[in-house]
Order: structure tokens, then sequence, then C-alpha cells
């Protein structure tokens, strides 16, 4: 178990060096080919060029490779690694704000969002997913294979609108007009977007937008696992013995057909992430995936490859955490 | 099953509501829209709270209310009044003497003296500290001393340190009394300095700039509740350290959002109470929805397309004539904009003080007239393709085919369309003075004097002139202008300069952005400074 933890730890190095590496080609081949951002800044007053020199510099644009279409900028990226490694300093976006700031202001928006489209997507996903299970064919499983494909071709960025419009301004506004209806709720939950006043409730519905997507294939997922389990030879057994339903159901079948569905919510979590950069602009969440949409429309490259980097060791981390939960849950796997 | 099921339910729902009231619990009834002394607006991430940082709208928003400068603008005539300053003098429009009233401080006690002003306009102009806003000190003596440029480009080498660290211009005389010298006369000074690079800092502030930042410490009528909560809040209570005319709210909360749709919904969604844009694709919806609630003002942010004159096709002033000619303003504004920009038929904008209507004799659309200048011209070099520029990814491709397809029209030249540029890239090759047929740009003004309409764009040299214009005459009448007695009497050289413009047509003039702004019915008066746009500050809401 040790050993192998140790070897994926290890697999994690060339995996985070070439995204990095990656990351800063891609950004500097854009600023390569659509010009100095800091320029931009600037809109249609020229600078003087003193200023604007003065200010490419401190922002770390100042590099001359990065004026040099199609240079790889080695150098650029050594100092890059070099300061993000050995001092922690991922650099300052356009407006000389550090990344590491930047990003430790928007994580707890994000990891908020995480927990409940996670939360969401399993407590519901799995409860229509086992009832639909049980019985195939039924009202219910019909109910739920429908429902599922609706959400499911329904791409998020559409159904974040969609929901923003119609359940936070339309339906809230029906609701704010209620005297009877607690705050918390009409100005909270139903608001249109995040709202610092409400940190949690407010988040409710974009979680839960999040969320969707994936509770379609989580349903879907544990409906088929049941639907197999349930035949199984050691269900029957159980069953003959004279256990309960709730011990069969609850104990024998579900947690033997959890097993893909876990994997796939621990997975799920780096989806979540690239979910979370629509959601979270659509719903003005000020978290990670709104601040990777900014500074990308800026092209401010250190921003980019500061926080993506670290979404890829939270994805890496996550499928490592969902390798070794498998152990737990299936006897059968040993990691030696 | 059932039975479990419902028990799930209820679990779930419980859960969530549990978890909704621990949310709600820490908030409190004043953001509810009623107890009547909070002002919510909307605004985008400001780059920098700091006079001498920030030059974007969502910054210069804040910062105008928490500090105040010298003088202030009419919020209808947009006149310059004395807001901190006693006097703003000068006999030869060079050497300009600031008296300022006493007894101003600092929300940390530091007095408002006539060190804050030299002070923060020093940290602006010197280039190691990278304030965007040092590009304002441009006209004041000694600014070449306090800027370095780098020996080699791009090179390795590092700029040097500047020669000096202070500008030689600005002098204290006593407590409440400096002087400025400027590089050349300018008798429009007193209106640059309402504009918030001129604001004044405190000694606390410049020792750190970054929690100066962050906790802003602010001269003005409002002072910040907290911090700036990055992407989240900024909230202004009253400041009681201000002495001047009060702010009608008691808080004023700045809602930030990174996208402009996001605001809409949550405007809808009643929380806020300001908007002062709205978003492009939902205006007419707004118009019908908020009626007068929607406040609407021609601007004065200017769209105009400029000539390369750089090369040989637009040389003849009868070719740009023609082309401008063909062009019909209005119904591409009705058709790509649904109304939001008002047609341009002069160089400066219709707000501004000396504005005259119809000064392009060539901006109305007239066919007949397009056909026969560019015959008198010798026609279009057959065959060639007149290439039309925009930057990539802002929407303008639309109504520059819109130009481009009238033009065909009228004149029968092939065009081509160039919007593949990023607003970078577009920018520098506008510095660089590589386009290679006509471009759209824009200008907004920095302070309402004629002036700024007029020497940056198209002055020999100057630095937003980017069709190369150069007419000797043009810069006689801006320098007799720039050194005429008064404000008021510069205006006749303004005139005759902005006449010449209107016939030789270095750039097309095509249309000013209309200013749109809605809010909540907890506003009772809205203010809309024609300078300083939404002026929250002076915005009451309606007490019950």
């Amino acid at each position: 178990m040790g050993r192998y933890v140790i070897r994926r730890l290890l697999q994690f190095i060339p995996t985070v060096l070439g995204t990095m590496f990656l990351l800063h080609y891609m950004t500097s081949l854009a600023i390569q080919f659509s010009g100095n951002p800091v320029r931009a800044l600037f809109g249609d007053r020229t600078p003087p060029p003193a200023l604007l020199e003065a200010i490419t510099e401190r922002l770390g644009y100042g590099d001359p490779c990065l004026s040099q279409k199609g240079n790889w900028c080695i150098g650029l990226f050594g100092d890059r690694l070099q300061s993000v490694f050995f001092h922690f300093d991922f650099g300052i976006n356009l407006r000389q704000r550090e990344v590491t700031d930047l990003v430790a202001d928007a994580l707890p928006f994000t990891l908020k969002l995480l927990v409940i489209a996670i939360l969401f997507e399993a407590v519901v996903g799995i409860a229509a997913g086992v009832l639909a299970g049980l019985r195939g064919g039924s009202f219910t499983d019909y109910l739920v294979k429908i429902s599922t494909v609706f959400i499911i071709s329904v791409p998020i960025f559409v159904l974040g609108v969609v929901v923003r419009e119609f359940v936070g301004v339309k339906f809230g506004n029906v609701l704010r007009g209620q005297d009877w209806i607690p705050d918390v709720i009409s100005t909270g939950m139903f608001s249109p977007g995040f709202k610092p006043d409400y940190p949690f409730a407010s988040l409710i519905i974009p979680g839960m937008v999040l969320g969707a997507v994936s509770l379609a294939t989580t349903a879907r997922l544990t409906r088929t696992s049941i639907m197999e389990n349930i035949r199984a030879d050691y269900v029957r057994t159980a069953k003959a013995k004279g256990l309960t339903n709730k011990r069969v159901i609850g104990v024998h079948t579900l947690r033997n057909s959890l097993i893909p569905v876990i994997t796939f919510l621990g997975v799920d979590i780096g989806a979540a992430m690239a979910g979370a950069v629509v959601t979270e602009t659509i719903f003005n969440v000020p978290g990670i995936g709104r601040l990777v949409t900014m500074s990308a429309r800026t092209g401010e490259s250190s921003v980019v490859v500061g926080v993506v980097t670290m979404l890829v060791l939270v994805v890496l981390v996550a499928n490592l955490l969902v390798d070794l939960l498998y152990a737990v849950l299936d006897p059968r796997i040993r990691y030696e | 099953m059932r039975g479990k099921f419902l028990k799930v339910a209820v679990v779930a729902t419980a859960t969530a509501m549990l978890a909704t009231a621990c949310g709600g619990g820490g908030s409190n009834d004043e953001t509810a829209g009623k107890s009547g002394g909070t002002l919510r607006v909307y605004n985008a991430e400001p780059a920098f709270l700091t006079p001498s940082g920030g030059d974007d709208e969502p910054s210069l928003y804040v910062i105008r209310q928490l500090y105040r400068g010298l003088v202030k603008y009419n919020a209808q005539t947009s006149a310059v009044e004395n807001d901190l300053a006693e006097s703003v003098e000068s006999t030869d429009q060079k050497l300009w003497t600031i008296k300022l009233k006493s007894g101003y401080t600092f929300d940390n006690g530091e007095p408002v003296n006539a060190d804050a002003f030299i002070r923060s306009w020093n940290f602006a102009a010197y280039s190691p500290n990278a304030q965007n806003n040092g590009y304002f000190m441009k006209r004041i003596a000694g600014i070449k001393d306090v800027q370095s440029t780098d020996p080699d480009g791009d090179g390795p080498e590092k700029a040097p340190e500047p020669k000096a660290k202070e500008l030689a211009g600005l002098k204290k005389v006593d407590d409440l009394t400096f002087t400025v010298e400027l590089e050349a006369p300018f008798s429009g000074f007193p209106t640059t300095i309402g504009y918030p690079g001129f604001f004044p800092m405190a000694e606390a502030c410049v020792a750190d700039i970054a929690k100066c930042n962050e906790t802003p410490i602010g001269n003005g009528p409002y002072k910040i509740d907290g911090n700036w909560q990055h992407n989240v809040a900024i909230n202004l209570v009253r400041s009681d350290s201000w002495k001047g005319d009060a702010g009608k709210p008691d808080r004023i909360e700045y809602r930030i959002f990174a996208d402009v749709d996001a605001g809409y919904a949550a405007f809808q969604g009643g929380e806020l109470d300001v908007m002062y844009t709205v978003p492009p694709a939902r205006y007419k919806e707004a118009k019908a929805t908020y009626g007068d609630r929607m406040f609407e003002l021609a601007g004065d942010s200017f769209t105009y397309v400029g000539f390369p004159l750089y090369m040989d096709e637009f040389k003849d002033k009868k070719v740009r004539q023609a082309l401008s000619l063909a062009i019909d303003r209005q119904s591409i504004i009705d058709a790509v904009f649904d109304g939001r920009f008002a047609p341009a038929s002069s160089f400066v904008a219709p707000s501004f003080e000396g504005a005259r209507p119809d000064v392009c004799k060539y901006c109305q659309k007239d066919v007949e007239k397009a056909k026969q200048l560019l015959a008198e011209a010798g026609g279009w070099p057959a065959g060639k393709k007149l290439t039309l520029w925009a930057n990539a990814g802002a929407g303008h491709d639309q109504w520059l085919q819109a130009v481009g397809d009238q033009i065909k029209a009228a004149l029968n030249i092939d065009y081509e369309l160039k919007v593949n540029l990023q607003f970078a890239e577009y920018l520098e090759t506008a510095d660089k003075k590589k386009f290679t047929g006509p471009f759209r740009l824009g200008w907004g003004p920095d302070y309402p004097f004629m002036e700024t309409f007029l020497y940056p764009l198209y002055g020999t040299g100057a630095g937003s002139n980017n069709s190369g214009y150069s007419n000797a005459q043009f810069d006689e009448l801006m320098k007799a202008g720039d050194s005429a007695a008064s404000m008021q009497a510069a205006i006749p050289s303004y005139q005759q300069a902005e006449d010449i413009l209107g016939e030789e047509l270095p750039v097309i003039p095509m249309w000013w952005r209309k200013e749109a702004a809605i809010y909540s019915e907890n506003v009772d008066q809205f203010v809309w400074n024609a300078v300083a746009d939404a002026d929250y500050g002076a915005t009451s809401l309606k007490q019950n």
C-alpha cells in the first residue's frame, strides 16, 4: 500500500511538469500572437513608452522571447518553475495581486460549491438510481430514465442561464413578493446568483446546477449496477437466509453496487471543477472557475498557469484517493 | 420502498433547510433594501483603489466616493467648480498657483495639504512605481526626468533609474499653497485636475501602497468599511472626517460582478439599486420594463473610423470625404445597435462647452456627392480592395461589415474585413502605424475640455494620433487655444481647429455612445454627472 502510494505520488511529478509546460507554452504563444496584454490595459490612450515598459516589466511580461513568435521561452519557464517550487511564488496578475492571494480568496467559494454539488448528486442521484433499479420497468424507473436524459442533453451553460433567469429572477421575484417566506429562502437561496449576505444559501442553487449533469450519470450508473447485483447469487443467498429486506438492499446490494458510483464521483470532482468555470461565471460566484474565466479573457498567463496547475493537483489527488477508497470498498482489490 | 423514499426526501430537505438557516444567520436586515440608507450598486472588479493606479471605469466609480480632488464637475453643465481648492490661477497658463481650503483631513487624520497633492502626483509620475495614471502627469514640467526607457528596447538590459525622483514642476509654497509648472501653456489645466489621477494621497498610503489599495485611506465623503473584498463587494460608509457636502446614502455597497448579464439578473431580482450599464442584448427589454427608471444620455464616448494617412490611397481628402458620405450612420445604429448610439457629425462630444453639431459636412449620407468627389480625386485604384480593420471579439465586425456594404453599394469599392487581431495586438498595430486600411478605434475624454478630443488624436506626433495626421495650421490653432487667457477664450481657436478636421476628415466620426443606466424603485433621485458619470454619493434613496 505504502509503496503504491509513493509510486503514484512520484507519477505526479512528470504530470504536473508536463501540464505546466503546456500551459506555459500556450499562454506564451497567446502573447506572442495576440500582443502584450499590458498595452490593452491602456486602451485607446497610447501610454508613454517609459511607462508601458515599466509596467510590462513589473508584471512579468518583459521577457524578449514573448515577442518572438513560436519561441518556446524555455528560460522564462525555468524562472517560473524556480519561483513556483523554491519560493512558492506564482507571480502576479495584471492588477499586481499575487496569484496565491487570488486563489486563497477564491478557494473557499469553490469548495463550498463543490461540496454542495457532490452532495446533491450523490444523495439525490443514488436515491433515484436505487429506486429505479429496484423496480425495473416501473413508473419510477421510467421517470428517472427520462428525466436524466433531459438533464444530460442540456449543456451546463444553457441549464445555468435558464435556471438563473427562471428560478432566480422570475420564481425568486414571486417568492420575494410573499411576506411569509423567510428572507433566507426568498432573497438568499432563490437569489439570481451568489450574494455576500447569504454566502451559503445563495450557493445552493448554483451548486445544484453544477451537480445536475453528473447527477444524471450517477443515477443511471446506480440503477444499472443495482439491477445487476440484485440478481447476483449472494443477494439470493442473503434473501434465502431470511435477512430483512432492509439489510439485503442496504448492505449486500447497495454496498457492492456503489463501487463504480464512487469511482465516478471521485473522477467527477475534476469534471466539476471544469463545470465550475461555467457555473461560477453565470451565477457570479467569486471562486476559482470565475477567476480562470476572467484571466483567460484578459490573457493573464501567470494566473492561468498557476490556477490550472493547482486544479491539476486537485484532480490527481482526488483520483488517488478514489483508487485507495476502491480497496476499502472492494476486498478483492489489493495494492502491493 | 415508498416510505423509504419519503424518509430520504425528508432528510434531504431538512438538511438543506438547516444549511440555509446556518448560512443566513450572519446577515441582518440592513441589506433587505428597506432600511433606507443603503445604496446597492453594480460594479465590475476594479483594477486599483488608489488614485495613482485606478484608471478604469469600475475603479473610478469607487475612488470618486473615497477621495476628493482640487475641483469637481457640475453635474449638469460639467463646469469646473472648486472642491478642495480655494483657487487655481495662472497668469501665463504655464505656471499655475493652487491654494487649498484648510481643515480637510484624510481618514487617518493626516492633513490634506500641498504635500498630499505633490506626493501623490510624484508617486504616479515616477515610472519605476508602474502606476497607470502616470500617463496623466505628462504635462507637468520635468516628466521626462522621472521616467526612463530601456536603452535596448526589449533587450536584456533593465531600464536605468530615472534621473529625478520628483517632478521639477511641482513646488510647495506653504502648507496650503503649491505651484505647478507645465511643460507648455495649457489653459484647460483646471479641468484636468478633477480626474481621480490627481487626487491626493496620504503619507501612510504612499508608504505602503499595497495596503492602501486593500484598505484605502481616503479624504472624501465616504470611507471603506472593512477591506476591499476582492471579486465580492466593496462597502463604503460615511466618513466623519469629511468637511464638505455630505453624501446622501449612509452606506454604498458595490457588488462586484464578472459578467454584466449576471449583474442584470441580480438587478431584476431586486438586489441592486443602480446599474450604470445595461447588457447590450437586454437593452430593448430593459427599456420596455423599466421605462422611466432608465436614464439615458448621449455620452462622450466616441467611435471613429480612422484613415491610415501614411498610405497613398488616403492622401487625397476627397477620397476620405467620399467614403464618409457613403455611410448612413443612423441606419447602422438602428439595425445593429438597437439605437444605443447617437450619430456623430462633429469631433467633440455634444455635451462639451464649445461643441457644435454638423462640423463635419460630409457625415450625412449623400451618394451622388460621394461619387462626384471620388471621381474628382481620380477614382479608387481599380481592383484594389478596401481593408477595414477592427479588433476581434468585441462585436465590431458586424457594424463594420455594414459600413463596408454601404461603401460598396455607393461607390462600388470592394472591401474585406480584417477583424482577427486581439485588442492588445490591435493597439500595438495602431501604435506602430501598420494598418493597411480604415480602422475602428474609440476615444473617451480625460477631462471636460474640447482639447481632449482634438490634440491627442490629431496633433502632429500626438500619442493617440493613429492616422498620422499632421497639419501645421491645426497645430497652430491648438497652441493658440492652449495659451489663451482663459478656458472660454480658448474655445474659438479650438473650434477653428475642429473646422479644419471637418473639412480634412483624418478620421470618419461614427457615433457617440448613449449612456444607459437603470435604477430601482428604492431610488428617489438618481444623479448622473456629465463628466464623472453615475454619482452615487449624490443619489438619494426613498426614506420610509
